[in-house]
């Protein structure tokens, strides 16, 4: 049993962690109140909404649960306390996320007093046919893999003439799986397509300091929504306030919509958002384009088995805009064929390899060929380009393909992360983009060219501007963060497939 | 004082723990006839009915439980159906003293091992849902609330682990008192060893042995005007002073949270309107959901200080004569063996205690009457729904 109004209510309060402050006292509140308790009916009017969707909690107290309740139980054992906000105006239920107990001894006073952050997560379990319950009141610790961080909005000081990336956020979970050279990203039991989406998006707004309000539209690209009917965007837009928010009808003044196409579904639309902030008289300040996957790979003994060794999980999220960018869009070429190397049909749980295409002429023959028309259609040669990024299913064809097309090696290794978190599907070149951006100087020339089976490629040329280096100090939780941190946590195979199947 | 106060005339309940053959209604009956029998009246003469079950309508799909009442007791009267016997109770003390009515039944029942494999997730939703949504248990606030009292009163070394010992020794007395209780869903005994073992298998602060049990069960009572009592009753036991409290439904919202706002509210007010003194009360039946909140109660309640409860306990349990001893005082707790080992059938559970301070005070309670100097003369009751959501307290008096 699922009540869609319970669930849609719960979620606008619980996924954002929504409140109210009174205007005339300052009592706070967790869960919005349109007048204060302690100071009557006065107050009506001047309650002030907040969430802590973006603050640094305490956790003040906290237990270990080894009997959870029903919905809870795929969890396995899990910490359960209290968590203040704003130095004890107040407090509210929590549980930590991101933790595999299972027999270790906890001492309790160890965690209590740390400052933990919430993390945007599914909430508990419920049936397939169901709707997928999320919230915020999953925590982890703030010095460890996920830092706290500010959201703090900053005016624009610059337009430029060509539109670009105005900020960027990586999202990859702290859990891997390492096989023979190969690190892979995978989610934990709480995660999927939709809460690396949120994440992914939180980093950009973080990023980019841009005021969310003014992101007219968002993109997100997957080919593992867990629902078939039912847009990750739209969670994206009412998570993150994208778009003016319209807080007596609960919704926001933002176009939301998913695409898919395979592992490019992302990367095709930042050109569309490039063209809309870019479109006259219709003001679009910004867009948002979010390339999210929890990868889907068969068992490995099954059909379709051997995407098992490459899968990862995470999500990229870019924003496009006319003001501050750190890189503008120089151009783009496409190219597309009916090729079927891969796919999944309805109602399957996990996508197939026919085999025969994967490589040749799928893979080498689209990438090659955007590429080389972009690169013509600019007139460049490859000592033109200071980066190149392609699709990254695995770490030999991105190589292969940089090698054919001129490239070397300081070129291509750079955005070649495919080793370290795993082919996050949608999300693996914009990861690859990214970690070229957080190294980048001004002035330098990146290409970017995309795969999606089925099958098509997506080139961009970017160069970046001085901002590029100004922003920098605005993200902590890098790609290299996220490949270096000491709280990454490896695990076994069996708690990988568990993972990735979640609740 | 007693003589213009509602009385109990009559108390009937049946044995708490698992009864499966056994449909609500029959459970009902049993403790209802009961008490109309101990009362010594017909059913025909009942005004009216004030009735309780915490979540019948969840665990049995039962909705108009006063239907199944009527249909019992083939009565057509003013039925009323609350959340916790104690509830029941004070609503019908209230219709009793205001004059509308003479003689109510009040009664109680809970079937929740029929709904075995979802009863916590249903317990824990009703105590509290955001708390549910993120992850709480029925236990862990139990187990919060310690670690924060531990905390504010800085228990640490030796004094914590008597402190883990004074918690154990509530359960091993509960349990050691419900083996003179033939209704009791326990009547055996435990160690403080085992209470320890089970803490320490559950690697946490409180353990099975900590905790009150799932339960079927019902209990009733016959409350009757003064000018009733009179006529039915050579001894009734009078309701001196009776009162509610409420506090926020999400725990980790409230302000205090090493103990509950509600008992204290609840008996201040109780003993207010009874014109008694905490320190006249010799019996108390208190919640003890978990051992923590009978050391709790006995803070709250003002019986021992704050923070100190748990040095009476260990004090009084060491050599354990049969109650607590508080401010050289004698204080006989949870008699029947408590929620513990007396069993928890929510709607059910204030009746029962309510039945056992009428026992004790008529001197009825067989081998496990108190051994006071005296035949008490004032017990009372607290009684509390969700995790201190809710407090009820009654003050009864003999004579």
């Amino acid at each position: 049993m699922s009540s869609e109004p319970i669930e849609r209510r719960v979620s606008y309060i619980g996924d954002r962690l929504r409140g109210s402050r009174c205007g005339i006292c300052s009592k706070e509140y967790f869960r919005s109140k349109d007048y204060c308790g302690k100071c009557g009916r006065k107050s009506f009017g001047k309650m002030e909404d907040i969430d802590f969707f973006y603050e640094k909690g305490t956790l003040e107290v906290c237990t270990l649960v080894n009997r959870p309740t029903n919905r809870f139980t795929k969890f396995g054992p899990y910490i359960y306390g209290i968590v203040a906000f704003h130095n004890g105006k107040i407090r509210v239920p929590c549980r930590l996320t991101d933790l595999i107990l299972n027999n270790k001894e906890i001492e309790f006073s160890s965690l209590e007093g740390r400052n933990v952050v919430p993390r945007f997560r599914r909430r508990y379990a419920v049936k397939q046919s169901e709707i997928i319950p999320t919230i915020s009141l999953a925590f982890t610790f703030a010095d460890e893999y996920y830092p706290h961080q500010k959201y703090e909005v900053t005016k624009p000081k610059k337009e430029y003439e060509t539109p670009g990336i105005v900020g960027y956020g990586v999202y990859v979970s702290k859990f891997r799986i390492k096989e023979r050279a190969m690190e892979r990203s995978i989610p934990f039991m709480d995660e999927d397509a939709i809460t690396a989406a949120v994440e992914a998006g939180k980093m950009a707004l973080i990023h980019s300091g841009i005021d969310s309000s003014l992101v007219g539209k968002v993109y997100v690209g997957s080919e593992s929504n867990p629902y078939a009917v039912k847009p990750i965007a739209s969670k994206v837009a009412q998570v993150l306030k994208l778009g003016e928010e319209e807080k007596i009808d609960g919704l926001q003044g933002v176009d939301a919509v998913d695409t898919e196409f395979a592992c490019k579904a992302a990367t095709s639309m930042f050109k569309d958002a490039t063209s809309l902030v870019y479109y006259p008289g219709v003001s679009t300040t910004y867009a948002m384009v979010i390339g999210t996957d929890n990868s889907q790979a068969a068992p490995r003994e099954e059909p379709g088995g051997e995407l098992d060794l490459f899968v990862g999980y995470g999500g990229s999220a870019f924003i496009f805009g006319m003001q501050d960018i750190i890189a503008e869009v120089e151009g783009w070429y496409s190219c597309t064929s009916d090729t079927p190397d891969f796919w999944r049909r309805a109602l399957e749980p996990y996508p197939r390899h026919g085999g025969r295409f994967t490589g040749e002429p799928a893979y080498f023959k689209h990438v090659v060929k955007a590429c080389r028309k972009l690169m013509a259609k600019l007139n460049l040669q490859p000592s033109d380009v200071n980066y190149f990024i392609s699709h990254q299913p695995n770490v030999g064809f991105p190589i292969k393909v940089a090698k054919e097309l001129g490239f070397k090696e300081e070129q291509y290794m750079l955005g070649l992360k495919v080793s370290k978190f795993g082919n996050t599907y949608s999300g693996a070149s914009p990861i690859g983009l990214a970690a070229v951006l957080d190294k980048a100087k001004s002035n330098e020339r990146i290409i970017l060219v995309s795969y999606g089976s089925g099958a098509g490629s997506d080139a961009y040329s970017l160069i970046t501007t001085s901002q590029v280096e100004e922003k920098k100090g605005r993200q902590k939780f890098t790609v290299q963060h996220q490949i270096e941190n000491e709280h990454i946590e490896f695990v076994d195979y069996n708690t990988y497939r568990k993972f990735k199947l979640g609740l | 004082m007693g003589h213009r106060c509602p009385a109990i005339i009559g108390v009937g309940r049946t044995r708490f723990g698992e009864h499966y053959e056994k449909a609500p209604e029959k459970m009902v009956e049993e403790a209802g006839l009961t008490a109309l029998d101990s009362a010594g009246i017909e059913r025909k003469n009942l005004d009216a009915c004030y009735f309780s079950d915490y979540f019948l309508q969840i665990t049995n799909k039962i909705g108009i439980e006063e239907g199944f009442l009527s249909e019992l007791l083939e009565l057509h009267v003013h039925m009323e159906k609350m959340r916790s016997f104690s509830s029941a109770l004070l609503n019908a003390c209230f219709a009793v003293q205001s004059g509308r009515h003479d003689l109510v039944l009040v009664g109680g029942v809970e079937k929740m091992t029929d709904r075995w494999d979802k009863i916590r997730d249903d317990l824990m939703l009703l105590e509290d849902p955001w708390s549910y949504y993120a992850g709480c248990t029925p236990e862990a606030n139990h187990e919060l609330m310690l670690r924060e009292y531990v905390r504010k009163h800085k228990i640490s070394g030796e004094s914590l682990n008597k402190f883990y010992i004074a918690l154990a020794q509530i359960s091993v007395k509960n349990h050691y008192h419900a083996m003179n209780n033939e209704y009791a869903q326990f009547q055996r005994e435990v160690s403080v060893d085992k209470v320890l073992k089970e803490r320490s298998k559950a690697r946490k602060p409180l353990g099975l042995y900590d905790f009150a049990p799932i339960s079927d069960g019902s209990a009733a009572l016959i409350l009757a005007s003064p000018k009733m009592a009179k006529a039915h009753a050579d001894s009734p036991i009078h309701i001196v002073g009776y009162c509610a409290a409420t506090d926020y439904v999400t725990f980790p919202s409230r302000e205090n949270r090493t103990g509950f706002i509600a008992n204290k509210i609840a008996m201040e007010n109780a003993l207010k309107m009874s014109k008694i003194k905490v320190s006249d009360i010799q019996l108390a039946e208190l919640y003890d959901q978990s051992t923590l909140l009978e050391m709790i109660a006995l803070e709250d309640l003002g019986f021992s200080k704050k923070g100190k409860a748990w040095l009476d306990i260990y004090n009084s349990c060491k050599d354990y004569k049969g109650f607590y001893e508080v401010d050289g005082k004698k204080l006989f707790v949870n008699t029947n063996g408590g929620l513990k080992a007396d069993g928890n059938p929510l709607g059910a559970t204030g009746g029962a205690q309510i039945f056992e301070i009428v026992k004790q005070l008529k001197g009825e309670a067989g081998d496990r009457q108190v051994n006071a100097d005296e035949t008490p003369q004032h017990g009372c009751v607290l009684e509390l729904e969700g995790f201190g959501t809710k407090a009820y307290v009654h003050i009864l008096s003999r004579g």
